[in-house]
């Protein structure tokens, strides 16, 4: 439960107070919000930063870890898949709260958005006490600790390439039982991302996806999970090599 | 509170105290602004959106010190008293709002979305209330209301919202233009042309209860402010089934700021049955307020009465409970077995059939011998199907609130569809007589039958006597999932004989349903299964034989279709499959063996719940099922299903289309037992007071009754201000349940309105020198044969202030002896895609006869959102238990149901019939759109991929299982 509510002005002291072992980032608080737990912790909202806004260099595009998915939805600057996946995160009402640095940060094992930017080789900029470092997404999401007292204050990507998403659902804006994306850059690599198989979103080699060993759950067996998640893979796939 | 932010709320600042750790949902509600409503913790509802710097976010999971300094907008600061904000006027025009609950937060939506984007597609607005659940209208209608008001601020012409009449096509032959010119929300009727002319009946009049709905103005339960009032918390049992071998409630009394903790130690032991039902309620007595033995996760334990909401969940926390944990049973199948656990094992548990097998009922009825039947059939197919467990999820939880008023009677408001059995059920467990209570029933958010029940009154009524205090609970949505009440679990078998030319010659059905802990409804719910099981259809034998198990579940009870959308979905899906098997066309089959006109209804005498006389028979008096399935094939497009090249796309190799049909019968109210009362009244100006006790959930029946009123004394409908309903001031009514209201309250209000007009005429008579009989009323006035007429003013000014006086006023009520049947035809259109077993539904239709439609706009919203909802109970919908009994979905989302950006196209048609015995020909609408979905899914699906399924709901891997297998 907030006990205590701090709206730093700049980044430096923003990050000296996510170094308190009770404190708690506050970006659209949408996923710390709904879940204010029992124990007292210190709330340290981003929103006074400026670390909002989407820009490119024509090579990659960038994206202000306080960015709303409603805003990354509406930008053309933003890859065409990942604004439709960003959409799929979440309702309108969230949305327009929720931030791309928050999406990290929940690591959500079915976010879209997440596994899309897995895909496309996401580069996360993360502010801490000493340094500023990046670290590839993918290493974040294998080991979340890598964020502990650090701020994540941009996400970038690659803005050449190819992608495709595709998911199996309840209901066509359900959070997807099993998800894939396929990325292909500039140089003709492809990467293929998955929710649904793991317990984070995760990058496939698309000759082992019988490896897998997924979850189950009520809405899909492990089994299930990895048949689908060939069906997927092989649709997101072929997009992206035919070009479509 | 320990911080004080500043909010521009709706123009002017605000400076507000909160704490760190509070919702600006909480803090805005706390400061006033009562259009922000609750429908959960978790942002997931949206009924609490608001504009923050105009954009819409869900306040429940915003801070309110997230929001210090930015502007915020609600509801409130759209209209000045007495006018309205256009995009309010759309919404009331169209006809989306039902309840009104999430109104606000919808128009809202459409605000932030037209300032942004005045031109918006229909996927635009479906998108800009994504995020805001709706649980009654099916978005059909907020969709166009949105689509409309941009238009119209573009200059445009709006889609037209008058009713379309379309041509009747039963008889006809030649092709028919009519639906060329259709609007999405135009209500599409089918006239009859034995219906007589009406003025105010059959318009699709704007609700009474719209304006202070699209407002946002205070008018729910949780709306009540009472100074003092201490807030109430449950102790929820974790276990499926355990013995309470002892509560130690001292360091929770002993925390400051607790006023009360109540459990089976200090709270009188009487035992009662929760259903909302007629006197005496229903057997098994098998409750009591708190007991020494959970039986479910979620049973109730203790509760506590605290000054603030954190104190009270503190003390929850504080009570020390020793449980001795009993195995469980979860399955009906398992548990009426020898060797089950035993679930009501207490002495003083009355009314169960043989609780030692954990078997409540066992119900049977047989219209002859059903074996000689199946002897002289051609074949003889059986069938079994399960259906699972759903919650009725209306976004406004359960909430009461107690407190003693001044004359120390004990007053309680609460979002309750059964207000007069709520008093008089809550009164022996209180220990205070009936004519100390009040019970007050505000408008509702929804209620499809889970407020159809006496759930959480006591838990205020003795914490209030106990505390001397005003005292409030509401239900989080978690709670509202596992510990009020569900739609009961069946599994179903039928048996049926058919002859050589597709003739039933015998059949029986056979189920065994499941009760959950408590037996609530557990017998009427299972007699309406077996009535609407085996009344669709002509056969010479028909049997019944039905067990209703106790299980370790959360209760079921009553849900709209009450037992029918269990039966009708395995009806329909046998006779789908028997069709196929034969050979025959699925509809052809149907209509060769289903109840027309005249048709007796033989096993309804011995599967009533009412006073019926058991040897009288009753007949279909009014049938438009024929015109209903022709209407229905045409606007789904049925001839697709012969088109190769439809049903399997070229382009979409995984890609199999269908589309599928059933029928549907229902019933219109408990002949012999719902009784409506209602009282009419002059005013000075020559309007009116319709006082009702039914209980209008927000499916319009308020606007319905005072159309009948308007129509009878010449009125129009905003002459007629309706009260509904409070257990002082309105007559008697069961309440709102059994597709009950326009039959039974509507004739009530007919029968009072008649006798005022009656009384107006006599007046009248003498100021025109006529006889009483030649008077007509109409246009607020009473009016000679030669034109000469008195206006109702005139009348009024007079009656109750000059010569003759005496207050116009009638008070009259109603029962029926009959319950006649509405029919539907429902269409479901589906992609299947058959490497993943994904279901995409593109199109619902429904056609229906509900008798004359009194209100064709309110009576197709009950078709559009009800077919939703079913939709929900066959696609996607489930209440998913771990192994312990726990539910691991208690949210929405994890439970799914259908948003505004994935709903399919909806359309609904209302074929008229005259039915003689209701008020204008009325039958009932509210309850068959929940029949057919779920069986027509399951037909597409075959019809689609030839894979036949006999479960719900149809999820991806449980489809492609099937395919698998095929
Ligand atoms: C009703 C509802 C529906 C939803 N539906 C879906 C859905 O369908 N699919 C889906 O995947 N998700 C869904 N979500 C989840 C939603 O997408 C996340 O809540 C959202 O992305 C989190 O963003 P936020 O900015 O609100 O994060 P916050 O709640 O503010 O923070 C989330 C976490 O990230 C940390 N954090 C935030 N910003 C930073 C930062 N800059 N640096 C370091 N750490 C940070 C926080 O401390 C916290 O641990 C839903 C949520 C809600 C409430
Ligand atoms: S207002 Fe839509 S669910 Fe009640």
């Amino acid at each position: 439960m907030i006990t205590k509510y701090h709206r730093p002005l700049a980044l430096d002291d923003a990050i000296a107070l996510a170094a308190r072992s009770d404190a708690v980032i506050i970006a659209g608080g949408t996923t710390v919000n709904a879940d204010p737990g029992r124990t007292p912790v210190v709330a340290v909202d981003l929103q006074a930063l400026e670390l909002s806004g989407i820009e490119t260099d024509g090579e990659s595009v960038r994206i202000g870890s306080m960015t709303r998915l409603a805003d990354i939805v509406e930008s053309a600057l933003a890859p065409s898949v990942l604004r439709d996946l960003a959409r799929r995160d979440a309702p309108n009402t969230i949305r327009n709260a929720a931030t791309i640095g928050g999406t990290i940060g929940t690591a959500d094992a079915e976010s879209q958005l997440l596994t899309g930017l897995l895909a496309f080789g996401a580069i996360v900029t993360l502010a801490g006490a000493d340094s500023t470092t990046t670290r590839p997404l993918k290493e974040i999401l294998d080991d979340t600790q890598i964020l502990r007292g650090t701020i994540i204050t941009s996400v970038a990507i690659p803005s050449n390439g190819l992608a495709a998403a595709d998911r199996t659902a309840r209901t066509p804006m359900d959070q997807p039982i099993v998800m894939a994306v396929a990325h292909r850059d500039g140089d003709g690599a492809v990467v293929l991302a998955m929710a649904g198989v793991a317990p984070r979103p995760v990058i496939v080699e698309p000759d082992r996806i019988g490896d897998l060993d997924p979850p189950s759950d009520f809405r899909g067996s492990s089994r299930y999970r990895t048949q689908i998640a060939s069906v997927l893979a092989s649709r997101v796939l072929a997009r992206v090599a035919v070009g479509k | 509170m320990s911080m004080t932010i500043t909010l521009t709320i709706n123009g002017s600042d605000r400076i507000l105290a909160c704490d760190p750790h509070e919702s600006l949902r909480t803090v805005l509600r706390r400061a006033g602004y009562h259009s922000v409503r609750f429908g959960s913790d978790t942002g997931e509802t949206g009924a609490a959106a608001v504009l923050v710097d105009g954009r819409l976010i869900s306040s429940d999971v915003m801070l309110a010190v997230q929001a210090d300094g930015h502007e915020i907008e609600t509801v409130e600061g759209l209209a000045v008293p007495g006018q309205m904000h256009p995009i309010q006027q759309a919404f009331i025009d169209t006809g989306a709002i039902q309840s009104g609950y999430s109104t606000p937060a919808m128009i809202l939506a459409a605000k932030a979305l037209l300032a942004a984007n005045p031109d918006p597609t229909q996927d635009d607005v479906r998108d800009a209330l994504s995020g805001i659940l709706d649980r009654e209208t099916g978005y059909l209608r907020p969709v166009h209301a949105v689509l409309r008001i941009a238009a119209i601020m573009r200059g445009e012409e709006p889609d037209r919202i008058e009713v379309a009449f379309l041509d009747a096509l039963v008889g006809a032959d030649g092709p028919h233009h009519d639906r060329d010119a259709l609007t999405a929300i135009a209500p599409r009727v089918v006239p009859s042309d034995d219906v007589p002319h009406t003025r105010v009946v059959g318009q699709p009049e704007t609700k009474t209860d719209a304006i202070k709905l699209a407002k946002g103005n205070p008018a729910f339960t949780d709306d009540v402010d009472l100074a003092g009032t201490l807030i109430a918390k449950v102790l929820y049992s974790p276990h499926a089934h355990a013995r309470i071998v002892s509560i130690d409630d001292d360091a929770a009394r002993a925390l400051p700021g607790v006023h009360a903790v109540l459990h089976y130690g200090n709270v009188e032991r009487v035992r009662y049955a929760s259903g909302g039902q007629s006197y005496p309620n229903p057997l098994p007595y098998d409750q009591v307020s708190f007991d020494n033995k959970v039986r479910f996760v979620g049973d109730r334990v203790a509760a506590v009465a605290a000054d603030t909401e954190e104190i009270a969940q503190t003390a929850i926390g504080l009570i020390d409970v020793t449980y001795e944990v009993l195995p469980a049973v979860f399955d009906e199948n398992d548990a009426i077995v020898d060797g089950a656990p035993v679930i009501h094992d207490e002495p003083d548990m009355e009314g169960a059939h043989d609780p030692s097998h954990n078997l409540v009922h066992h119900l049977k009825a047989d219209t002859g011998d059903v074996e000689a039947g199946f002897a002289v059939a051609d074949r003889v197919f059986e069938q079994t199907f399960r259906v699972h467990q759903v919650q009725q999820a209306p976004i406004e939880p359960h909430v009461a609130i107690a407190a003693w008023d001044s004359d120390e009677r004990l007053v309680i408001t609460s979002s309750t569809q059964v207000p007069f059995h709520v008093r008089r059920m809550v009164a022996p467990l209180l220990g205070i007589p009936v004519k100390q209570i009040r019970i007050i029933k505000p408008r509702i958010g929804g209620g499809f039958g889970v407020k159809q029940e006496m759930l959480i009154e006591d838990i205020v009524g003795h914490l209030t006597i106990v505390t001397g205090r005003p005292v409030r609970l509401e239900l989080t949505r978690e709670e509202e999932f596992v510990s009020s009440r569900t739609r009961h679990p069946q599994t179903i078998t039928y048996k049926t004989g058919v002859d050589a030319d597709g003739i039933l010659t015998g059949q029986e059905m056979r189920i065994v349903a499941n009760t959950g802990a408590y037996g609530t409804h557990g017998l009427t719910v299972q007699l309406v299964s077996g009535l609407r099981g085996l009344s669709s259809y002509n056969c010479p034998v028909k049997r019944f034989d039905c067990k209703v198990a106790y299980t370790n579940i959360p209760v079921p009870g009553a849900y709209r279709g009450y037992g029918a959308p269990q039966a009708l979905f395995a009806l329909e899906v046998h006779m789908e499959d028997i069709a196929a098997s034969i050979g025959m066309d699925a509809i052809e089959f149907r209509r060769l063996n289903w109840t027309n006109v005249g048709d007796p209804l033989d096993i309804a005498p011995q599967l009533g719940e009412g006073d019926q006389d058991a040897s009288v028979v009753p007949v279909v008096t009014s049938s438009g099922l024929e015109e209903a399935v022709l209407q229905g094939m045409r606007a789904v497009e049925w001839d697709r299903r012969d088109d190769a090249s439809w049903k399997q796309p070229a382009d979409r190799p995984n890609i199999r289309r269908g589309i599928g049909f059933a029928m549907a019968m229902h019933g219109t109210a408990i002949p012999g037992l719902d009784m409506g009362g209602a009282s009419l009244k002059i005013n000075d100006d020559g309007s009116f007071n319709l006082l009702v006790g039914a209980t209008d959930l927000g499916t319009g029946s308020d606007t319905i009754l005072a159309q009948i009123a308007a129509e009878v004394v010449g009125v129009s409908t905003n002459d007629v201000i309706v009260y509904s309903s409070d257990t002082d001031m309105t007559p008697f009514d069961v309440g709102a349940y059994a597709s009950s209201t326009t039959y039974i309250s509507g004739m009530a209000v007919k029968r009072a309105a008649e006798q005022v007009r009656d009384q107006i005429c006599e007046r009248a008579a003498i100021d025109l020198d006529v006889d009483a009989a030649v008077i007509e009323m109409y246009d607020n006035a009473a009016w000679a044969p030669d034109g000469r007429s008195v206006t109702l003013e005139a009348i009024a000014l007079s009656t109750l202030h000059q010569e003759r006086q005496h207050q116009i006023m009638a008070n009259a009520s109603y029962v029926s002896p009959e319950s006649p049947p509405p029919y539907a035809a429902q269409f479901v259109e589906i992609e299947v895609d058959i490497d993943t077993g994904q279901v995409t539904v593109i199109r619902l239709v429904m056609a229906v006869d509900c008798g004359v439609p009194i209100n064709p706009a309110t009576a197709s919203g009950q078709v559009e959102g009800g077919m939703v909802q079913a939709l929900g109970y066959g696609h996607c919908e489930e209440m998913v238990y771990d192994e312990d009994g726990r539910m691991v979905n208690a949210a929405f989302g994890p439970y799914k149901i259908y948003r505004a950006d994935e709903m399919p196209e909806l359309e609904a048609i209302l074929v008229q019939t005259m039915e003689a015995s209701g008020p204008f020909g009325a039958k009932a609408i509210a309850e068959i759109p929940k029949d057919g979905v779920a069986p027509a899914l399951r037909n597409a699906i075959a019809d689609a991929t030839g894979v036949r399924i006999n479960d719900i709901p149809f999820t991806p891997e449980r489809v492609w299982l099937a395919l698998q297998d095929a």
